[in-house]
């Protein structure tokens, strides 16, 4: 940043009831709120100051700086992160937010996220309050995680892929872990699409977060018959096309073919007014392809990617090491195969695309925004780290913040808020920056957990 | 089940069969029960990625306190065994069921095999005082058990090894004859082919219950199991067994299971056989 404005020294007072380190990371907190300030300003930087690469003294303080201001006056008010603050009582403080009476009413209704708009358009027709969501597979059918997590605050759900029929499974092992990721071959163990929706309709209603019901079948039919089932109930706000399974045989059919992958888009379209996602394989010849003929077909939106056919094998016991042989890899592994495949059909199609593959943090995240996507899916990852979805969801309000548009990929189509790659100077420099910024929050977010436990009762109740 | 960051206290290597940590983990030690697991995590990166589940080997709420019993299998089971004194650890538990111990029971019989020794040890530290207690251990040679003065001094303690290095000459189901007289009721934790001759020895005594109407102990003995495991949330089902009800998570629905509840097949977990 060449014309960084030189940051006055502030004296702080010493005090002597906290440690050498909280004190330290109270000034470190203080300086952080400081940069993102800074960087928002430059964001918005004028013609002027970006040719000059000094700060112009007669411009006027951004809009995006003031709301940057604003929210993080909120955000100190309410204690910091929103998993870091005390468990609130449900007595003291409402759902709601501040009451009618109170200034920041205003700010916290209009950016419930960290005082951010964060809301994102996931698919045509598919709204979601924040861009993260988790991948099917990874989160079951969301009651499990919820007795640990706060799910409402995720901007959606991916329920464990629903057949037709019950489906008992593939051999074990089912599990195996490769360099920075795993490979599974669970083989779509579901108890059936009715059973689905009566056994989790109720608890859906209640997890406060939309579901989106991931598809699976061996047949137009099978996945038709699916949706026609689940058609109803509570909480699923869209359909997702798991067209690319390699575990179970001919689950990748249809995402590896076009012309079959345009047949079941077009059928369950008809089915179904709810929005419908078709989720990719990477195992496909020709992905792209695959991707458009899902567009003219209907679709309201393209997950990319699934798991990456893969194989481990037990040299002591002379065996693959799962119990089909082969299976699907997923994590930090396959991230930038998700990122290529994300960006290869950003290009290619008008439709959102929600990116997935390996993201772990918000900084994964941003590499997804930055090659297309408008919202990513955190699957493997939820495995290590089952606080991985909330971290991100709180976080890319952050990164949002520091963009230079009003709402960043949402609507990325637009052309004007993409949250573009090319872009010389500012642009570039800016995605550095807010690189190193998502770095730093990761890094001092850390050291604030370090030392005490998160319980689950800290993200209930907010 | 909480999510939480425990501190190593102390790490002590018991022979062959593995290391010991002694964290400091107040909020799970308060909830944790003989028979359920932590999932530990190596390290703070996503490599390697799993946590690995470990079973409770002490639970010590008094102190705040848990002991787990850590063999260095793959790049995140050396990991978590390399810590030491002072290291944090993140911790998710604790997981799945438990061990129910009958009130009416006078004689409990615990079978252990090598790190199946874990929770068998909490049972022993539990119950020794309230009934009468016997374990039986079994391990490939000397270096592979449990040593007899981290036991209480109430709990008899009956040892087999393969190779006849020390106690019995053979396994478990050797020794477990004039047991199975003596005990009440019976809980087992080891290996796979452990736990398949413990299926067998109680089809038999099954088929033989009609004539037979004294002590049971294996037609409702408890057994703890292993499998491999992902997320131990119970979402991505990779860790299911077939029991008499249809698959069944060993996170969830397990870990601890009615013997008679378990398909085996030769020794091993039996499986879902269909390749759909």
């Amino acid at each position: 940043m060449p014309w960084r404005r030189f940051r006055k020294k502030v004296e702080r007072s010493i005090d002597v009831s906290k440690s050498i380190e909280e004190s330290l990371e109270d000034a470190a907190n203080g300086e952080e709120q400081e940069d993102l300030t800074e960087l928002a300003e430059l964001d918005a930087a004028n013609i002027t100051e970006a040719a000059t690469g000094e700060p112009d003294d007669d411009r006027a303080p951004s809009e995006l700086g003031t709301r940057l201001r604003d929210a993080l006056e909120t955000e100190e008010q309410h204690g910091g992160l929103p998993s870091e603050r005390p468990p609130a009582r449900r007595t003291s403080r409402s759902h709601e937010g501040p009451s009618e009476g109170d200034p920041r009413a205003a700010t916290a209704a209009r950016y419930p996220e960290f005082g951010v708009d964060l809301n994102v358009q996931a698919a045509r027709g598919l709204r979601l309050k924040n861009p993260v969501m988790t991948a099917s597979g990874t989160f079951g059918q969301g009651v499990e995680y919820a007795e640990l997590i706060d799910v409402s605050r995720l901007g959606a759900i991916v329920n464990k892929g629903t057949t037709p029929n019950p489906r008992p499974g593939n051999p074990q092992y089912r599990i195996a872990e490769t360099p920075s990721g795993i490979l599974n071959s669970i083989g779509l163990e579901n108890p059936g699409a009715v059973e689905v929706a009566r056994r989790y309709g109720k608890a859906w209603a209640e997890l406060g977060v939309p579901v989106i019901v991931n598809v699976a079948g061996y047949s137009v039919e099978d996945y038709v018959y699916v949706v026609h089932e689940m058609t109803g109930t509570p909480g699923v706000v869209a359909y997702e096309l798991n067209v690319s399974c390699p575990n179970v045989k001919g689950g990748m059919l249809f995402g590896c073919d076009p012309d079959l992958a345009a047949d079941v888009t077009r059928a369950v379209k008809a089915e179904t007014d709810l929005p419908v996602i078709v989720k990719l394989t990477p195992n496909a010849p020709d992905v792209v392809a695959v991707a458009r003929a899902c567009e003219e077909a209907g679709a309201d939106g393209l997950t990319a990617i699934n798991t990456v056919l893969g194989m481990r094998i037990d040299t002591k016991r002379r065996r693959p090491m799962l119990g089909t042989g082969s299976g699907g890899l997923s994590g930090p592994a396959i991230r930038p195969i998700a990122v290529h495949i994300t960006y290869q059909i950003a290009q290619a199609v008008s439709i959102p695309v929600i990116g997935a593959g390996g993201v772990t943090s918000a900084q994964d995240a941003l590499e997804f925004l930055m090659a297309g996507a408008s919202s990513v899916q955190v699957g493997t990852a939820t495995f290590a780290d089952p606080l991985a979805p909330l971290k991100l969801a709180e976080r890319q309000g952050r990164v949002h913040l520091r963009r230079d548009g009003e709402r960043p990929s949402a609507n990325r189509m637009k052309g004007s808020d993409h949250l573009a790659l090319d872009l010389p100077g500012i642009g570039e420099r800016t995605g550095q920056a807010v690189a190193r910024g998502v770095d730093e929050t990761l890094h001092m977010t850390e050291r604030l957990r370090s030392g005490r436990s998160l319980r689950w009762s800290s993200f209930a109740g907010q | 089940m909480i999510l939480a960051q425990g501190r190593v206290i102390d790490s002590t290597e018991i022979g062959r069969l593995g290391t010991v940590l002694q964290i400091s983990a107040p909020e799970i030690a308060e909830q944790a029960r003989a028979g359920q697991f932590v999932h530990v995590r190596p390290g703070s990166s996503f490599e390697p990625l799993l946590r690995r589940p470990y079973s409770f080997n002490r639970i010590d709420r008094g102190a705040g306190e848990i002991e787990l019993i850590v063999k260095p299998l793959g790049a995140g089971g050396e990991w978590i065994a390399a810590r030491r004194a002072g290291d944090p650890l993140d911790l998710l538990g604790p997981l799945g069921t438990a061990f129910v111990v009958h009130r009416s029971t006078r004689n409990l019989l615990l079978v252990a095999g090598g790190t199946g020794i874990a929770p068998m040890r909490v049972l022993a530290e539990q119950e020794s005082a309230r009934r009468s207690v016997t374990l039986l251990m079994g391990g490939r040679s000397v270096a592979h058990l449990w040593p007899s003065d981290l036991l209480p001094a109430t709990v008899e303690y009956i040892t087999t090894t393969e190779d006849g290095s020390f106690g019995i000459a053979g396994r478990v189901t050797d020794a477990i004859g004039p047991l199975l007289e003596w005990a009440d009721q019976l809980c087992a934790c080891g290996p796979w082919p452990m736990l398949a001759a413990l299926g067998r020895l109680r089809d038999l005594a099954d088929a033989a219950s009609s004539a037979y109407t004294g002590r049971r102990p294996l037609l409702d003995a408890q057994i703890a199991v292993e499998q491999h495991m992902g997320c131990a949330m119970g979402v991505c089902r990779a860790c299911v067994v077939v029991t008499a009800q249809g698959n069944a998570r060993v996170c969830r629905e397990g870990p601890v299971f009615a013997l008679g509840d378990i398909a085996f097949e030769q020794g091993e977990p039996a499986t879902v056989g269909i390749l759909a």
